[in-house]
């Protein structure tokens, strides 16, 4: 009897529960895709059909295309401008944020100096205030700096809810890394800067890489401070959606946009699975 | 060492810090580029919080961000433990849970237009099953101060959130306590309460520290699929914002600055009550 409660309670399968929960949430997950894909494909589908009641397939004569996907493609509908925008403004947003964190976390991983506590707590503040209170707040002044609607604008903004999870994420690196190889390099007399360029380096990159893939993730992913910064004039994928979908309504052309605008999320999440692991992640949000 | 600490907290300071110590100022009258200073004046939260409408939206945004984070909580504690299980198709499933973490909001939202409108997806499985004749006899789930529809968006891109920190809080911990407990006679209820949630409870206050804050600041949800008047407090902020009388703004700004107090509090005494509750159990 004691046996067998000590094996139910470490059973290392999933009991029956836990298989329906797991295909339930993978249907609530990845459920809502299917009518999206049908719809950017159909060329009519009216209530109540399940299915479209004419395909694009049967309209082929009329267009080449997928109508939804000949205008996502077209320039009218804007999606190479927002891709393009979303890639260059997360790209130098992640570059600069790595530049000014990653000294940063390097002291705060290996050294301990009064009010260290309060600093860190002041560097995970962003993730804390209402995101739209900084940025109507940062608006007004942006507006009289004449920054509103420009790309720098938008990428000094964007560096608000980055810095944090940078932070977080480098710290851990570098709590990891320890000071032994680089003492034991600098007694067989390595220079600081051979000390830098063969061990420090190459011990920290799969850190700094998941770092940065997490932090243009984040930047790609941001609408608020986008929208109130780019005052329309700068759209990003997830503006251009917003646009899109603001009346609550949701026709093909739009499925097609909301298809194109989850395909970076599927590219970033197939390349950071190798980079950030779980542990990893735990050690910069489990505290 | 602070040379190094330097640029972040110069950056910080001037666009963080700036930015709240102007809302602060704006929202007590100082305006000069609009002719108006006059600062210190109380006026503008006076006319914000003695309208009936500014504790109506209050109240709206505290429930959208409170139910959404406990059942985000709830489901994404279930999920951790599951996921530390062994079963087929673990690998494919790792990433699978982790695609709402990696995309918009807004696609939340088209998602939530596509299945849950009056034309969408599930009103047609209500209506071929033949429970409806007509879309508009579907029970309205968007567009209404319930929010069921938000509370689905911010639930659906959360729920990884949480368990992607409590599945990495377990690894880290590894199985030995359980199995010790189990040893010694514990159940598995015991387990769970006794050893496993005391484990993860760091990770379930943060998690839910940052999802709570997010949806308290969130905008494009329940801009797209609230009910209309009374907003959340970011959506009347935006509108007061957007007004073709500019004098409003420094009404918005008065709401930005009450719903930043009101989240700070309600996240301070959460923490507090979660470091003496630490206390009590004897860790730190």
């Amino acid at each position: 009897m004691a046996r067998r409660q000590i094996k139910t309670a470490l059973n290392t399968r999933l009991s029956t529960f836990q298989k329906i929960y797991l295909l339930l949430i993978a249907g609530f997950i990845l459920g809502p895709f299917i009518p999206l894909i049908i719809q950017s494909f159909a060329f009519r589908w009216a209530w109540p059909d399940m299915l479209p009641s004419t395909w694009w397939l049967e309209q082929r004569e009329k267009s080449l295309l997928p109508l939804a996907w000949d205008y996502v493609l077209s320039p009218y509908s804007r999606v190479w401008e927002a891709t393009i925008n979303t890639v260059f403004i997360g790209s130098v947003v992640t570059v600069i944020c790595l530049a000014i964190c990653l000294p940063a976390a390097r002291v705060l991983a290996r050294e301990k100096f009064r009010g260290k506590a309060a600093f860190e707590f002041f560097l995970s503040m962003p993730l804390i205030v209402p995101e739209a209170a900084i940025g109507i707040a940062l608006l007004m002044i942006f507006i009289s700096l004449g920054l509103a609607g420009s790309y720098l604008g938008i990428i000094i903004v964007h560096l608000i809810p980055t810095i944090p999870y940078m932070i977080r994420m480098l710290t851990a690196v570098y709590q990891g890394l320890g000071r032994d190889f680089e003492e034991q390099a600098m007694i067989l007399g390595a220079s600081r800067w051979q000390v830098m360029r063969l061990v420090t380096l190459p011990m920290l990159l799969p850190g700094v890489v998941a770092g940065a893939l997490f932090t243009f993730l984040v930047s790609t992913n941001i609408f608020l401070l986008t929208f109130f910064m780019g005052q329309g004039k700068i759209i990003t994928l997830p503006t251009l959606l917003f646009s899109k979908i603001a009346g609550g309504t949701l026709d093909a052309s739009a499925a097609g946009i909301t298809l194109v605008v989850t395909i970076p999320g599927i590219i970033l999440l197939l390349i950071t699975e190798r980079f950030i692991k779980e542990e990893a992640f735990g050690k910069g949000f489990g505290n | 060492m602070w040379v190094q600490l330097m640029p972040v907290l110069a950056v910080l300071s001037v666009l963080f810090g700036g930015a709240l110590v102007l809302a602060v100022m704006q929202s007590l009258g100082f305006a000069p580029w609009f002719g108006v200073n006059t600062f210190p004046d109380l006026s503008y939260f006076g006319a914000l919080w003695g309208s009936w409408s500014f504790w109506q939206s209050l109240g709206l945004t505290l429930y959208y961000a409170i139910v959404s984070t406990g059942i985000a909580l709830v489901m994404g504690i279930l999920l951790a433990l599951a996921m530390v299980r062994i079963f087929p198709g673990k690998s494919l499933y790792k990433y699978l849970y982790k695609l709402p973490l990696m995309i918009p909001y807004t696609v939340g939202i088209a998602l939530a237009v596509i299945m849950l409108g009056n034309g969408g997806m599930i009103s047609r499985i209500f209506a071929f099953v033949g429970l409806i004749g007509d879309p508009s006899e579907f029970p309205q789930i968007l567009k209404t101060h319930y929010g069921w529809g938000i509370i689905t968006v911010y639930v659906w891109k959360q729920t990884p959130f949480v368990t992607l920190t409590l599945y990495a809080v377990l690894l880290g911990v590894g199985r030995e306590t359980e199995e010790a407990a189990a040893i010694l006679g514990a159940n598995k209820r015991q387990i769970f309460f006794g050893v496993t949630l005391p484990q993860i409870l760091p990770g379930i206050v943060s998690s839910t520290l940052i999802i709570f804050a997010f949806n308290i600041g969130a905008f494009e949800a329940p801009f797209i699929l609230g009910g209309g008047y009374p907003d959340t407090l970011p959506v009347v902020a935006w509108r007061y914002f957007n007004d073709a009388d500019y004098t409003l703004q420094l009404q918005g700004m008065a709401t930005v600055v009450s719903l930043a107090l009101i989240a700070s509090a309600i996240l301070y005494s959460y923490l507090a009550f979660y470091r003496s509750f630490e206390r009590r159990i004897g860790r730190n």
